[in-house]
């Protein structure tokens, strides 16, 4: 399990790490409950079958105990788990809502960037089965167990016999005070994950600091994706009334491009078709080192000069754009409209 | 200013890439003819660079995000249509499909569109992305994300081409 949360640190899948406080990786509650289930015959299995039957609707009515003798309990049961029979009123009822702690989530394969989850088939079959005997069972334990929930993988792996899949999982704990419903705690799952996304995005979209609320965020990328469009056609407006002259320096700039990139070479070189070189084949970089020497002299400072004030001058062209436009028009203060505005007004005057 | 360098910082960036791309199909326009600057030529102008600035980022970007899939699929499909205008076969574009949640909201007959908040701000964000229709809420702010840089870098190098054009 541990590889599991290491292998979710990407981006997208970063959002359980923070709900995955689950303190029993350090200790080995889960592998002795395995095994032992696993080795266990099938009549004391079947008690363990009784287990997470209806908690669902059990888990709300818990007290407020603490978590602390949830767990001492808990590491009880282990042991006893370990060694008898598990025959016992008692401990079945205290290891009753502990293994249905853990819930399993699972996600549309839309997500399949994010977590793999599945959802366990047989999770709602279960219920239905066990009502009974669980209720007396369960009045036990609705004092000692309060907020937290344990592995009721491990139960159901048992129940189900063949679903060994523990790294499919993610381990969702509910917190204190928290309803532990199973669509609640996917929906706390889910809603953890957009605010993440909200949060990166608040970063994204400048002037966004001070605004809270997903409402008025949500406005905000809107309109700020929108400027963004919008400069861009406006941009492509310009290039097009602008465009007929300084056709040489583009050829040049491109060809100085494959000279000391030859990354780009196979991308420029369809382009250099009326170049020097016409016998320049497409897309084949065994001929850029020889044909290129005899300019290399010349093109570094073309290129430093020229491609690269193409690509990098943005940053130092921006803030005049939007000095010019709080000039003209005096409200060019906005974070992001500033700069179109000045777009607009050059616009205008051709 | 900037400092003196012999190469850009990567040459392999999204930026680089768009920029090339870009150039390119400006620099085929430009080829092309050079008739007389009308009206009715400019505007064509207009629609081939907005066209060729939005193909070249999204090809820049590649197949990994949905956001450019949609943006090459239609672009595949406009070109596919425009040449072979004949039957409705061709038309393959998926729209609106039911999302998950939606189709979860359906059969429970309860609203579960939380992040609404009522003022279609959702639909909104999906109109706006390429390709926003068929995903999650959860995905689309990702694939913003994305697209919010992407057009950043675009603006930046178009404003650059614009600004070493007119100078």
């Amino acid at each position: 399990m541990g590889s599991e949360e290491s292998g979710d640190r990407v981006f997208e899948q970063r959002g359980d790490s923070s709900i995955l406080n689950y303190p029993f990786y350090g200790c080995n509650w889960d592998p002795i409950v395995f095994n032992e289930f696993g080795n266990q015959t099938v009549e004391s299995s079947s008690h363990l079958l009784h287990f997470p039957s209806d908690m669902v609707p059990k888990i709300s009515n818990f007290g407020s105990g603490s978590f602390s003798e949830m767990v001492t309990s808990f590491g009880h049961i282990s042991e006893t788990a370990c060694h008898s029979n598990i025959a016992q009123n008692s401990e079945d009822g205290t290891l009753g809502p502990s293994p249905y702690g853990k819930r399993k989530r699972k996600l549309s394969p839309n997500n399949a960037e994010e977590e793999q989850h599945k959802d366990p088939s047989g999770d709602t079959s279960d219920f239905p089965n066990k009502d009974d005997d669980e209720k007396q069972k369960f009045e036990q334990n609705i004092g000692t167990n309060s907020r937290s929930k344990q592995a009721v993988k491990q139960a159901k792996d048992n129940l189900t016999g063949d679903e060994i899949s523990k790294e499919n999982y993610i381990h969702v704990r509910a917190k204190r005070g928290q309803a532990t419903n199973s669509h609640s705690l996917a929906e706390r799952v889910r809603r953890e994950r957009i605010s993440e996304r909200m949060r990166l995005l608040q970063e994204l979209v400048p002037g966004c600091n001070k605004i809270t609320g997903k409402a008025m965020m949500l406005d905000e990328i809107i309109n700020y994706v929108q400027s963004l469009q919008q400069q861009v056609e406006f941009l492509s407006m310009k290039l097009a009334t602008v465009n007929p002259e300084l056709n040489v320096d583009i050829d040049r700039i491109l060809f100085f491009t494959c000279a000391s990139n030859p990354a780009a070479l196979g991308i420029a070189s369809g382009l250099n078709s009326s170049h020097p070189f016409p016998g320049y084949p497409q897309g084949t970089f065994n001929g850029a080192p020889g044909s290129t020497p005899p300019f290399n002299p010349l093109p570094q400072h073309i290129w430093s000069n020229e491609l690269q004030g193409l690509l990098q001058m943005g940053f130092d062209h921006d803030p005049s754009a939007s000095s010019l436009g709080r000039t003209v028009r005096g409200k060019g203060n906005h974070p992001y409209l500033g700069q179109f505005q000045h777009c607009g007004e050059d616009y205008g005057r051709h | 200013m900037k400092t003196e360098k012999n190469l850009p910082r990567n040459p392999s960036s999204i930026k680089t890439r768009f920029a090339v791309k870009f150039l390119q199909a400006m620099n085929k326009m430009n080829k092309r003819k050079n008739p007389s600057t009308s009206m009715a030529v400019k505007y064509k102008r207009y629609q081939f660079i907005r066209a060729a600035a939005t193909s070249s980022m999204a090809s820049a970007v590649g197949p990994r995000r949905a956001w450019s899939r949609a943006v090459l699929r239609k672009m595949r499909n406009h070109t596919a249509i425009h040449r072979f205008p004949m039957n409705n076969k061709t038309r393959t574009t998926r729209r609106f499909p039911i999302t998950r949640r939606k189709r979860s909201s359906i059969l429970r007959g309860n609203p579960r569109q939380e992040d609404d908040l009522g003022f279609g701000q959702e639909d909104d964000l999906r109109g706006l992305v390429p390709g926003g229709q068929g995903m999650d809420f959860c995905r689309l702010l990702s694939e913003t994300a994305h697209y919010i840089k992407c057009l950043k870098t675009q603006v930046q190098v178009m404003t650059n081409v614009l600004h070493h054009y007119s100078t």
